[in-house]
C-alpha cells in the first residue's frame, strides 16, 4: 500500500454500489488489485478468452513449431469464412473459435470500462478515464461487431494473431483503391502523429521544470518559454484537454475511416472524383 | 544571478506587448506572444521562408502560373527529387534542382529551430529536454531526407514535397522495401505511436478528472504531490497494479514516444543497406502466418 492509501481505502468501502446495478459486491482488494463485480466479470471472460487463443494458437495449431514464441507471434485464430455470414456457427473449421473469443474479448473489454467506472466512482473522480478508454473499446467494436453486420459477414473482421492482423491491415489497405486516399484515415493519422508531438512536447516540458523551486523556477517559466519560442502557451488545464482530444478524435476518426470502407465507399480514389467538378473551376 | 533576474525580468517586461484570443477563454490560456526573434529567430525562420517559396515556385511553375489550377491542383503538386540517374549531386533546377534547395533550406531552418528552443529554454533557466526530445524528430527526419538516400546513392529515395507525394513516398517505400508491417523496426514505431496515443488518453483523462483537486499544477505536484495526485495515483494502481507518479509520467510519456521516432528511424536506415526486403527477413525469421519455420522445406515457398 502506499503510504496515504489506507484512507482513501476506508472512503471507497463506504461509497454507495454502482447505481444502475445496485451491486456493491465484491469490494475488495487483492494486493493492488480492486476486484469488485467488474474486476470478476473482467477477470472471467479474460481468461476464457485468453486461455483459448493459447490453446488453439500455441498448442492445438498444426502449423506450430517447438519455439513457443515463434508460435504466439505467427499464430492466429482466423475470421469465420465468407459462407458462414453473420450466423453463429458452432463449426470449429469455419469460424466458432474467433467468434467465442470475440466475445469473451468484447466483454472483458466492456467490463474493464466499467471497473474503471467504478473505481473512479469510489476515488470521487472525473468519469474522464472510462469515457477514454469506452472510446478505444468503440474501435474493437467498430472493426470487428459494427463492420461486419453492416456488411453482412463476420468474416469482414480481422484474424486473431500478432503477425495475422498485420497481415489483414495490409490487405485491407488496398481493398478500397487504396487507404492513403482515405481522407478521415488522413486524418486519424495525423492526430496519431499529433499524439506523439502533443505527449513528447508536454512530458518533455514538465520534465524541464519539476524539481527546480529551490531556484525558484516554476510554471510562469514555462509559458514565458513558450511565448518565447511559439507565441503560445495553452496553460495546464489546456494541455490535458488537448491531450484528451487529440488522443479521442484520432481514434474516433479512425472508426470513421473504417466503417465507410466497403458500405459507402468503395474506392477511395474515386471518392476524389468530386473535387475536379465543383462549380468555382468547372470551366478549366 | 544578477544576469539571471534581468532574464525573467525582461520576459515580464514583454508581456506588456501581449494580446487575448477572447474564444478561448474557459478552454485554455488565451494569451498570444509575446514572441521572441532572436538571431537564431531570423534564421530559421528566413530559411523556412525560403523554402516555402522554392515549393510554392515549383508548383506555380508547374500550373503554369495560374492561381486557380494552383488550387484546384495543390493536393497534388509536388517538388520531386531528382531522377535516379542523378544519384546524389546537383541537378538542373526542373529536374529536381528545386527539390534540393528545398530541403536543404528546410534542413538548415530546422536545425535552426531546434538551437532557438534550446537557448530559448536555457534562458528560461529550464532543462533543455524539450530540444532533446525534438532532436529525436530531427533523427527521424534527417534519416527518411538525408542518411537513407546517401546510403542508397541517390537523393530520388527521399520524398517530394507534396501533400500527396508523401502518402505516395510512404506507400511505395514500405513495397519496395518488402512491405514495412514485416519491418521489426516499423513494428516497434508502430507500437511506440499508438502507445502515445493511449498515453496521452490515459494522463490527459487522469488529470481532467481531478482537475477541481488542482492536480494539473504539476510542477507543484511534482514537488509536493497532493490530494488530486494521490486520487489519480490510487485510479491505476488500483484498476492495473501499476501506477506512476506527477514527475514519472512525464519520463513515461517522453520515453514511449522517442522509441516510437527513433525505432522509426533505424527501421528506414536499416532498410536496403542492411535488409533489402523485410518480407524475406520475416520468412527467415519464421514469423509469417501459415508458413512452416525455417529448416523444414515449406520455408521455400515463403522466400522469394
Amino acid at each position: 500500500m502506499l503510504s496515504f492509501e489506507a484512507k482513501y481505502r476506508r472512503e471507497a468501502m463506504d461509497a454507495p454500489g454502482m447505481p444502475l446495478l445496485g451491486l456493491g459486491l465484491l469490494k475488495f482488494w487483492v494486493g493492488r488489485f480492486y476486484i469488485g463485480f467488474w474486476g470478476l466479470v473482467a477477470l472471467l471472460f479474460g481468461l476464457i478468452g485468453a486461455g483459448i487463443w493459447f490453446w488453439r494458437v500455441v498448442i492445438l495449431d498444426a502449423t506450430r513449431t517447438g519455439n513457443p514464441l515463434i508460435n504466439f507471434v505467427r499464430g492466429q485464430i482466423e475470421a469465420p469464412s465468407p459462407d458462414v455470414g453473420l450466423s453463429l456457427t458452432t463449426d470449429p473449421s469455419k469460424g466458432l473459435w474467433w467468434l467465442v473469443v470475440m466475445f469473451c474479448a468484447t466483454v472483458t473489454f466492456i467490463a474493464w470500462m466499467m471497473r474503471q467506472a467504478d473505481i473512479s466512482r469510489m476515488l470521487k473522480m472525473g468519469y474522464q478515464v472510462p469515457i477514454a478508454f469506452g472510446v478505444a473499446v468503440s474501435a474493437w467494436v467498430t472493426i470487428q461487431i459494427v463492420r461486419p453486420i453492416l456488411l453482412g459477414h463476420w468474416s469482414e473482421g480481422f484474424p486473431l494473431g500478432v503477425m495475422a492482423h498485420l497481415d489483414w491491415l495490409s490487405v485491407f489497405g488496398y481493398r478500397f483503391f487504396n487507404f492513403y486516399y482515405n481522407p478521415f484515415h488522413a486524418l486519424g493519422i495525423a492526430l496519431l502523429f499529433g499524439s506523439g508531438l502533443v505527449l513528447s512536447l508536454h512530458g518533455a516540458t514538465i520534465l524541464s521544470a519539476a524539481g527546480k523551486k529551490k531556484e525558484g523556477v516554476t510554471e510562469h517559466n514555462i509559458n514565458v518559454f513558450y511565448w518565447d519560442f511559439l507565441g503560445y502557451s495553452i496553460g495546464e488545464i489546456g494541455i490535458h484537454r488537448l491531450a484528451f482530444w487529440t488522443a479521442l478524435m484520432c481514434v474516433l476518426l479512425s472508426n470513421l475511416c473504417l466503417v465507410l470502407s466497403g458500405t459507402l465507399v468503395q474506392d477511395w480514389s474515386a471518392f476524389w472524383n468530386f473535387w475536379n467538378k465543383l462549380p468555382f473551376w468547372s470551366g478549366f | 544571478m544578477a544576469s539571471e533576474i534581468t532574464r525573467v525580468e525582461s520576459a515580464d517586461w514583454r508581456i506588456n506587448r501581449r494580446f487575448y484570443l477572447k474564444f478561448l477563454e474557459g478552454l485554455a490560456d488565451t494569451q498570444i506572444g509575446p514572441l521572441y526573434v532572436g538571431v537564431w529567430g531570423i534564421f530559421a525562420l528566413v530559411f523556412f521562408a525560403i523554402t516555402v517559396f522554392v515549393i510554392l515556385f515549383g508548383y506555380l511553375q508547374q500550373v503554369g502560373y495560374n492561381p486557380i489550377l494552383f488550387v484546384r491542383e495543390f493536393p497534388v503538386l509536388s517538388v520531386e527529387p531528382p531522377p535516379p540517374s542523378y544519384g546524389l549531386k546537383l541537378a538542373p533546377l526542373a529536374e529536381g534542382g528545386y527539390w534540393q534547395i528545398a530541403t536543404f533550406f528546410l534542413t538548415l531552418s530546422i536545425v535552426f529551430w531546434l538551437i532557438r528552443i534550446w537557448s530559448r529554454a536555457i534562458a528560461n533557466r529550464l532543462r533543455p529536454t524539450v530540444p532533446i526530445v525534438f532532436s529525436a524528430a530531427i533523427f527521424l527526419y534527417a534519416a527518411i531526407y538525408i542518411i537513407h538516400p546517401i546510403s542508397m546513392g541517390a537523393w530520388n529515395e527521399a520524398p517530394g514535397h507534396g501533400l500527396r507525394a508523401q502518402l505516395v513516398w510512404a506507400n511505395a517505400f514500405s513495397i519496395k522495401y518488402g512491405n514495412f508491417y514485416y519491418n521489426p523496426f516499423h513494428m516497434v514505431s508502430i507500437f511506440g505511436l499508438l502507445g502515445s496515443c493511449l498515453l496521452l488518453a490515459m494522463h490527459g483523462a487522469t488529470i481532467l478528472a481531478v482537475t477541481r483537486l488542482n492536480a494539473h499544477r504539476e510542477i507543484d505536484e511534482a514537488e509536493n504531490s497532493t490530494e488530486g495526485t494521490h486520487r489519480a495515483q490510487l485510479l491505476w494502481r488500483w484498476v492495473m497494479g501499476f501506477n506512476a507518479t506527477a514527475t514519472s509520467i512525464h519520463t513515461w510519456a517522453i520515453a514511449i514516444a522517442v522509441v516510437s521516432m527513433v525505432a522509426g528511424a533505424l527501421g528506414v536506415i536499416f532498410s536496403g543497406p542492411v535488409e533489402p526486403d523485410w518480407f524475406q527477413w520475416a520468412c527467415r525469421a519464421g514469423i509469417v502466418p501459415g508458413v512452416i519455420q525455417p529448416g523444414t522445406t515449406n520455408v521455400a515457398a515463403c522466400l522469394r
